[in-house]
């Protein structure tokens, strides 16, 4: 039993271990890449932790962040296709 | 038991295949790469996670509703992952951020930027 | 704006409904109606940018299983090498990328059969689908490569998308 909840912790270690890159990333893209690879691994550790505690509402809400992870990574894309050309510069998107 | 110990695996391996595109994130060189880094998580790190999981609820829990929504869990992340990986690349590139070493084959740069 | 279509309207509600199904888990005759209410207004709005060619291809059983073979057998191969050498990079201390960007012909002519493999060569580590273009009746796709190994054009179409488009192409058209 205990095992699941050693990986639910690796899990949030390593999304933890992601917000570096988005703390120091040089550009938005470098942000947005490590937000979403900290939202799946979020994800995957509120799976396991649902096992572990064996209540189902944990998945309700892994479900909605994965949507959301989808969401957000569009919006940001979207938006510096349409207007990260003009004007400010390339790579000081601070 | 035995079903415990396989799941255990295959959420070892998606562990694994996790830590590889943490540490790629990390170290590579530019934007691009760690764009291609982010991937492992996605694909490998899920679907190990995903199947470890979905043995468990079966055949320790007996739960099908939590074996459904994990199941959906990594379909949709797995099917969604291209879509915004795809439309953060485009956006970077026309955004004009560049990696700072120059690369070595640019079709893109050469047909859109003259 | 495209017109909404009949049977477009009927396939995307099939595949709304499928989805409530497997989220709520219940079969209760309420639900069941909200579900159906729910879908039919989604179907309604969204299946004129969902579905542009024919709404029932999908539904042909030999279609299916290839279909089916290829997103069980030929993928996943694929995905478990790239994934493998991607850690192989990733572990060995990031330094052995030579990345660039490449233009590659497409040969498959379906909108569907396109999209599939541009996300399956997206999903595959090492490669990224950034932008589509069609000169002259050929479409052509400029992929982000991490490893550069062969010039643009044929070569490195065959060694990033070979397989994948071989499994493809028994599926749409």
């Amino acid at each position: 039993m205990t095992d699941l909840l050693i990986f639910a912790i690796a899990f949030a270690v390593l999304a933890a271990i992601t917000l570096i890159r988005l703390a120091i990333g040089p550009n938005a893209a470098d942000r947005m890449v490590a937000g979403d690879a900290a939202d799946t691994l979020i994800c995957c550790a509120m799976v396991l932790f649902s096992l572990f505690s064996g209540r189902g509402i944990y998945l309700d809400i892994a479900i909605v962040a994965a949507l959301f992870g989808l969401i957000d990574t569009m919006l940001v894309g979207r938006y510096l296709e349409k207007e990260g050309g003009k004007g400010h510069g390339s790579a000081d998107h601070q | 038991m035995a079903v415990r110990i396989i799941s255990d695996i295959l959420i070892a391996i998606g562990a694994i295949f996790a830590l590889a595109g943490t540490i790629g994130i990390l170290k590579m060189p530019d934007t691009y790469s760690r764009m291609q880094a982010s991937t492992c998580v996605a694909t490998l790190g899920v679907l190990g996670v995903t199947l470890g999981a979905l043995l468990y609820a079966v055949f320790v829990m007996g739960s099908a509703a939590i074996a459904i929504k994990v199941a959906v869990i990594g379909l949709l992340i797995l099917v969604t992952n291209p879509i915004g990986s795809h439309m953060l690349a485009k956006g970077a590139y026309k955004a004009g951020i560049r990696p700072e070493k120059k690369m070595d084959v640019d079709d893109l740069g050469r047909d859109f930027d003259e | 704006m495209p017109k909404t279509k009949f049977p477009a309207v009927i396939s995307t509600f099939l595949l709304c409904f499928a989805f409530w199904l497997l989220l709520t888990w219940s079969f209760a005759l309420q639900e069941l109606i909200a579900g159906a209410a729910v879908s039919l207004a989604v179907a309604l709005f969204s299946a004129r940018f969902f579905i542009h060619e024919k709404a029932f291809w999908f539904f042909n059983p030999a279609k299916l299983f290839s279909g089916l073979f290829y997103w069980l057998c030929i993928f996943p191969v694929e995905l478990i090498k790239a994934n493998l050498d991607m850690a192989g990079r990733c572990f060995g201390g990031c330094k052995k990328v030579n990345p660039g960007i490449v233009k590659v012909p497409v040969e498959l002519k379906s909108e569907y059969g396109q999209a599939a493999l541009a996300n399956s060569i997206t999903l595959t580590p090492g490669t990224i689908t950034m932008e589509t273009t069609e000169e002259d009746g050929q479409t052509y796709y400029y992929i982000h490569w991490i490893d550069v190994t062969a010039p643009s054009g044929k070569e490195a179409g065959d060694a990033i998308k070979g397989t994948l488009e071989k499994g493809l192409r028994r599926v749409w058209q």
